[in-house]
């Protein structure tokens, strides 16, 4: 077998391990105080002591907490099976009252192979899901709703949380309400009695720390020792890898990265990249790797686009600036266009373009978000009259005229008086 | 054979018909409807045997009158002189034989042999746990057209003969219910047997040999178990339940047990038949019945369920559920008999005059829970007879989809049919304000109790205006009471409504906050930091024998340290946590908002000013400055769990940004960061 192949197949597979939620969190759920054995004692209690709970998962998105909730979901799901439902609801798609009680409906039945209607009445299904919650409760079922976006429902008059939270306040019904969300006041949000109906557990889920994140490099990149690929490769490959996760250099790139964002799904998507970007001929993983994955994941967008304006593009945005700096806060086209005549007035160049072809420009500077209007109202009137103002900053305009290939020395000069 | 038939009452219907009873003197015994009974299994049964009624010893092999224990295990039954060592007393709590015990130390049994010639008897219990016989529940009882008497049945059956079989957590004495019937003649009843619920079961002591428990129902068709409903809620009734007993205590008062009762015949074919087309009706619609929930049931009972027990701090954690309603609601007994006396003189006056009751209170101190408790006595007073029966309905603002829906409610609560709100205005309004009676069931005084009745405030508040307007109507014998946790409902509404309302304000009980926990006015609350300090010292517990395989017995006690975490985790808001751990850039950020917030004066700033602060502090201390999109993107990440508040991350620059919490806050979470000593400078 062909170098080659062999690193395709690491590839595949370090692929698949990023993709993987499970395979991500596992190692770092053994320990009593983490979330995943927190989370999975109160819902199995729940489940053996036939009682009902409510839980708040909160923590910056892309901290784990879904992935986590699935984690345990799966495991309970073996441990007893056909005694949990799990109901799954998404604040983005059910924020509304009576499409949340429908698709609890909707997803009841199917669970338990009932005749769903698409007709029936927001009274019908909420009846039927406190009917449902009881007949679960007689037959030892836990029902286990999951609400992603927890925010999103405690909008209005929380019809939805007040009826699933007061269903619970019964002894027949057996049900945890697990709430998702990534506002850290999403509890403030309920109304006071349907704040009183929740029981206000809560679990943090929180970045890893650097020591976390060390392990969960060594946990992902390094290859299994076992038949699967060759010994002597996977070995190889293995101690290149150690070496350059020693590397001062590979460290400085990871908290490069990380500063911005220390989350684990952060950490997955540039690992992504990074080994997307493996040589197969060589077969192993090189620092170049990840230089090349921090470079096309670091971008500024803003900046670049400015790189890609016209010359007069550049012109308009040099003009509104000086406006700006002149303290003139409010202007539209019209004194623009002043400004750029009375600029051409006193440096004449070639740069100097007729009206509508400026209003062109101007277009397509909106378009491309550099620069926005005031206000949302006046579609009526015509772009030219129409306040403006400039989206991209000062220091971020100075940069961009500074790499852009060609820039006219009279913009720069411009720009700094 | 016909000689001996007896009936309790006379045939008064005409021969062509079946004649229904309560109850029925039948082979010299009395058989009432509800009772349990053993059955023939077939009819060359030998049922000539002599069936003892008294068991033998299994040392002595008499019966004898001298007091007996019986294993819990084989069920064998044992005279307390016969055992070894003899026993002065029934033992407390569970016994098993010796040799049982033996048994299941492994060791070979030689079990008593009878003296030669006498064939160990058998009792009726023994025969229906090795299924030789049938044991069902009398649902009705009639007399043929020709004389016959027939009973309905509904079957009980042995865990043995269920699909899952028996499981190790069967008590040797339990039986299920079955959702099978089936009419069986008088003749093939044997005799009376006790089923009994696990409750009633604990504590029977010697109630004889023929008692069972039940407490699970069987679906033979679905092969699945549930419990049995009555036996957990006994307590807590539905509203339906409630006009159902109306119905049959005030039956009661007025005749005598024995009453025939003629039903229909229809009326059970129209079940049988609605019953049998039930699964191809969509589960979710059509209120009041639900198609196909008789699916649902487990295949197998879990074991854990049964055979538990509990630790102490289990055992704390399932009485602290909210669900459990407290039997006595300590400090509201003022409250309770003020209501009470409220619901008495409204209907015990003769002419019955509506009146009108606002609780209000904070969430969580018992209103709703007082008011049904004062329902729950009323009832059982009329069940009493010493007051006049009512109708009750109860209608939570919360649950329906528009307030006029209310008026549809209602009227279904009271009638039993289903309208839409404005017929069902229009009908509440004849019966109400014109008094339009159309049967002697709308003469009673009906009590109306709206939870969450702030719900009801419409534009034009024609809903509330309506329900405390009809009270005040002569006829109307409707007494609403009103609860919300709103003070400020009266100031809410329009003049002409709070003028209404003005006369029963002086009967309105205030509701105090009180201080149910020094923490919150909420006994829910408090209930639940309770319930979460148990289940965080269950956690470690159960963490700590994990680890270190012997258990450290007699932990069990909540300590200081779990209540503290239990508070602390209701009541601190993470976001002390959260920035602590949060990236490098965000403190940065944070901390250049708090700087920008000290130098300015003004809350609220701009992303441009903030990027130019972040790039100052960031140059004076030798940080790389990582670019104003990747510090938009820090921001919108902090504005989403909401430590900061922005705008859309499309304004960039222009974007306006605040902090959510104090900037006292902040210092507090950033001041000792070791990655960035630096920091506290800006602080």
């Amino acid at each position: 077998m062909g170098i080659e192949n062999l690193a395709e197949k690491a590839q595949i597979l370090i692929r698949s391990r990023l993709c993987s939620p499970n395979f991500i969190f596992k190692p770092l759920s053994d320990s009593s105080d983490s979330n995943y054995s927190k989370l999975k004692f109160i819902i199995s209690s729940s489940i053996m002591e036939a009682c009902n709970n409510s839980i708040l998962l909160l923590g910056p998105r892309g901290s784990g907490k879904v992935a986590v909730l699935e984690l345990v979901l799966s495991d309970l799901l073996e441990e007893y099976p056909d005694t949990i439902t799990v109901i799954r609801l998404n604040g983005l798609l059910h924020s509304e009252d009576n499409s949340a009680l429908k698709e609890i409906a909707r997803q009841l039945c199917m669970e338990h192979h009932l005749l769903f209607s698409k007709m029936a009445s927001f009274d019908d299904n909420s009846q039927f899901m406190i009917a449902m919650l009881r007949e679960c409760g007689l037959a030892h079922k836990t029902v286990i709703f999951t609400l992603d976006e927890f925010d999103l429902f405690a909008q209005g008059k929380q019809r939805l949380l007040y009826s699933l939270l007061d269903a619970m306040q019964t002894v027949t019904s057996q049900a945890v309400v697990v709430g998702v969300s990534c506002r850290l006041d999403a509890d403030q949000l309920l109304e006071k009695r349907v704040r009183s109906r929740f029981s206000h557990r809560k679990l943090l889920f929180l970045p890893p720390s650097k020591e976390d994140v060390q392990r969960l490099l060594e946990h992902i990149l390094s290859l299994p020792m076992d038949s699967s690929l060759a010994c002597d490769y996977a070995a190889e490959f293995n101690e290149k890898l150690q070496s350059i996760l020693a590397d001062k250099r590979f460290k400085e790139i990871i908290s490069n990265y990380l500063n911005s964002n220390s989350t684990t799904n952060h950490l997955l998507r540039f690992l992504f990249i990074a080994i997307s970007n493996m040589e197969l001929k060589s077969g192993f993983l090189s620092l170049e790797n990840f230089k090349a994955a921090l470079s096309s994941i670091q971008r500024h967008p803003k900046q670049e686009c400015i790189k890609d304006c016209s010359i007069l593009e550049l012109y308009i945005l040099v003009c509104m600036k000086r406006l700006e700096v002149r303290e003139q806060n409010s202007y539209n086209f019209s004194s623009v266009m002043k400004e750029y005549k009375s600029v051409h007035d006193s440096f004449p160049t070639s740069d100097y373009y007729a009206q509508n072809v400026c209003l062109r420009a101007f277009e397509h500077l909106l378009q491309r978000e550099l620069i926005c209007f005031t206000d949302n109202r006046g579609h009526s009137q015509s772009i030219e009259f129409r306040q403006v103002k400039l989206v991209v900053s000062y220091a971020e305009l100075q940069e961009g005229l500074k790499s852009y290939r060609s820039c006219p020395a009279i913009l720069l000069k411009l720009i700094d008086r | 054979m016909a000689s001996k038939k007896k009936a309790a009452k006379t045939d008064k219907m005409s021969g062509k018909k079946r004649v229904y009873y309560k109850k029925v003197v039948y082979d010299g015994g009395e058989f009432e409807v509800g009772d349990d009974v053993y059955v023939k299994r077939r009819e060359d049964a030998n049922s000539d045997d002599e069936i003892p009624e008294l068991e033998e010893c299994r040392v002595c092999f008499k019966a004898g009158k001298a007091v007996m224990v019986e294993c819990d295990d084989c069920l064998g039954g044992f005279h307390l002189k016969c055992l070894k060592p003899p026993l002065k007393v029934v033992p407390e709590g569970d016994w098993i034989c010796g040799f049982c015990e033996a048994r299941k130390l492994g060791r070979e049994v030689q079990l008593p042999r009878p003296p030669p010639g006498k064939k160990l008897a058998r009792t009726l219990r023994d025969k229906l746990l090795s299924s030789d016989l049938w044991a069902a529940h009398i649902e009705s009882i009639w007399k043929e057209a020709d004389d016959s008497y027939w009973f309905r049945g509904q079957w009980y059956t042995i865990p043995e003969e269920t699909s899952a079989g028996r499981q190790p957590h069967n008590l040797r004495r339990e039986l299920y219910q079955t959702n099978d019937f089936a009419d069986i003649e008088m003749e093939s009843i044997i005799r009376h047997c006790y089923v009994m619920n696990p409750k009633e079961y604990a504590k029977a002591h010697d109630e004889g040999d023929d008692i069972f428990m039940c407490e699970y129902e069987y679906d033979i068709q679905w092969h699945s178990f549930k419990r049995l409903a009555d036996i957990d809620n006994g307590d807590e009734e539905g509203d339906d339940s409630d006009i159902d007993e109306d119905w049959k205590s005030s039956k009661d008062a007025e005749s005598d047990t024995d009453e025939d009762v003629e039903y229909e015949e229809e009326k059970v074919k129209n079940l049988q038949s609605r019953a049998s087309s039930a699964h191809e009706l969509a589960a979710n619609s059509r209120k009041g019945k639900f198609f196909g929930l008789q699916k649902i049931g487990t295949k197998r009972i879990p074991e854990h369920v049964r055979c538990h027990k509990q630790t102490e701090l289990e055992k704390a954690k399932a009485a602290l559920v909210l669900a459990k309603l407290p039997k006595s609601l300590p400090c509201r007994n003022k409250e309770m008999e003020e209501i009470s006396a409220f619901v008495k003189g409204a209907i015990c006056d003769n002419q019955c005059l509506g009146r009108c009751l606002y609780i209000h209170g904070v969430p969580g101190t018992g209103k709703t829970m007082s008011v049904l408790a004062v329902m729950r006595n009323l009832k059982s007073e009329v069940d009493a007879g010493s007051i006049r029966p009512y109708c009750f309905v109860d209608v939570n603002g919360l649950k329906l989809a528009s307030p006029e829906n209310i008026y549809r409610v209602i009227y279904e609560a009271l009638t039993g049919h289903r309208v839409s709100w404005k017929k069902a205005l229009h009908l509440l309004n004849e019966r109400f304000s014109e008094g339009k009676r159309n049967g002697k069931e709308d003469d009673r005084p009906c009590i109306l109790l709206i939870d969450e009745l702030d719900l009801l405030v419409t534009r034009n508040q024609s809903v509330l205006y309506n329900i405390l307007d009809w009270p005040t109507k002569p006829h109307s014998k409707l007494i609403v009471i009103g609860i919300a946790n709103t003070m400020d409902l009266p100031e809410k509404l329009l003049p002409r409504i709070s003028s209404r309302i003005d006369a029963f304000e002086k009967q309105a009980i205030e509701f105090a906050s009180r201080k149910v926990a020094a923490i919150s006015g909420d006994a829910r609350r408090a209930l639940e930091i309770c319930r979460r300090a148990a289940e965080i010292a269950d956690y470690h517990i159960k963490k700590l024998s994990s680890n270190h395989n012997p258990a450290p017995e007699g932990k069990g006690l909540v300590g200081m340290s779990a209540v503290e975490a239990a508070i602390h985790e209701m009541f601190q808001a993470p976001h002390i946590q959260v920035m602590r751990s949060c990236s490098k850039l965000s403190k940065i950020f944070l901390a250049a908002m708090v700087y920008e917030l000290y130098k300015t004066g003004m809350a609220e700033t701009s992303f441009e000013k903030l990027a130019m602060t972040v790039s100052c502090i960031c140059t004076s201390n030798a940080e790389a400055f990582p670019g104003w999109d990747i510090l938009l993107k820090v921001g919108c990440m902090l504005g989403e769990s909401r430590i900061i508040l922005c705008e859309p991350g499309a304004r960039h620059s222009l974007q306006k940004l605040q902090l959510n919490f104090p900037s006292d806050d902040v210092s507090f979470a950033l001041k000792d960061s070791k990655e960035i000593p630096w920091l506290a400078k800006y602080l």
